[in-house]
């Protein structure tokens, strides 16, 4: 038997512990480790989903998770490449 | 006092408290993270904790209903960040130009490098795979349908070669969505005026959303070929 709490309570202090790393983690200053930081606390509320049994609502979170870093990454690219300060 | 309908879990009533407490420590930390930057692509970023905090309070319902509120958000998240970078980027298009010193450099695709996507699988597999993700997509109907068929149209749009789609088309397009709302609206105008008909109504509101979303995956297929097959 699976015990549905211990994900909970790991998916919630995966999610605190990694909006603290995108917030005033190390290395922040470039966007992309922040991008990638975000990740963390994605996962975390994934485990969450999981947890109460919201099947469509984490398919939609990581397609949308997936995309959002794209858009990111292109605008990130392009202000780098334009010269602007990030 | 506490309203429960009895229908929720006793394990999702336990987990309401938690799960509360920690979106509101999340949005807290986004938020304090966002007064304290001023890059605005740092703010941008920032934004998407922002997005997962809602979900964290929201998903806390336990019940369909929160499954019904967060596809919504997600959504709107995601035109949100989509906007708000293309409106970011051609500011500082313009703060550049304004700069006599700066000069632009041309613009460049989501790939710094050019990107020629050229595999065996890709000119011969897509035909067969394309067609069956479309047909299971329209066999399942509703939103998963649409993303399903729509991922078919994806496939199928960035394999082939064949550059420049003709005004028509996407004129096309835009009409089906145009009738798929129709299809929506006249479904859940039916469910209300005579429930007797709900089926009916159910099947006209899920081949509307297909359409919809199927359309609108499709153009970003369309949108990421422009983009990936630039030479």
């Amino acid at each position: 038997m699976i015990n549905v709490q211990l994900f909970f309570y790991f998916g919630i202090i995966l999610a605190i512990v990694g909006s603290l790393a995108t917030a005033w983690g190390p290395g922040v200053k470039d966007p992309i480790v922040r991008t990638f930081n975000t990740e963390v606390a994605s996962i975390g509320v994934c485990l969450v989903l999981l947890c109460y049994n919201h099947v469509l609502a984490l398919l939609t979170l990581v397609a949308t998770t997936v995309i959002i870093t794209l858009i990111l990454f292109r605008a990130i690219i392009r202000l780098e490449e334009m010269g602007a300060d990030v | 006092m506490l309203f429960l309908p009895n229908f929720v879990p006793d394990v999702f009533v336990s987990m309401y408290l938690p799960a509360i407490y920690a979106g509101l420590i999340v949005g807290f930390i986004g938020s304090m993270a966002i007064a304290l930057r001023r890059e605005e692509i740092h703010i941008l970023i920032l934004t998407d904790l922002i997005g997962l905090a809602m979900i964290l309070v929201v998903s806390a319902v336990g019940t369909d209903l929160a499954e019904a509120l967060i596809l919504p958000g997600l959504v709107v998240e995601l035109a949100e960040t989509l906007a708000i970078s293309e409106i970011l980027i051609s500011r500082e298009m313009h703060k550049i130009e304004q700069n006599p010193r700066k000069n632009l450099s041309k613009s460049s695709s989501l790939f710094p490098v050019s990107f020629a996507l050229d595999m065996e699988i890709m000119t011969t597999a897509p035909n067969f795979i394309a067609l069956v993700l479309i047909a299971y997509g329209i066999f399942l109907t509703g939103f998963t349908g649409g993303a399903v068929a729509g991922g078919g149209i994806v496939l199928y749009m960035l394999s082939k070669k064949a550059r420049g789609m003709p005004v028509l088309i996407i004129d096309g397009i835009a009409g089906v969505s145009g009738i798929a709302w129709c299809l929506w609206i006249i479904g859940f105008v039916l469910f209300f005026l005579t429930p007797s008909l709900w089926l009916l109504s159910l099947f006209l509101a899920a081949c509307g959303l297909l359409l919809k979303v199927a359309s609108k995956v499709g153009l970003i297929g369309l949108l990421m070929r422009e983009d990936i097959d630039k030479e």
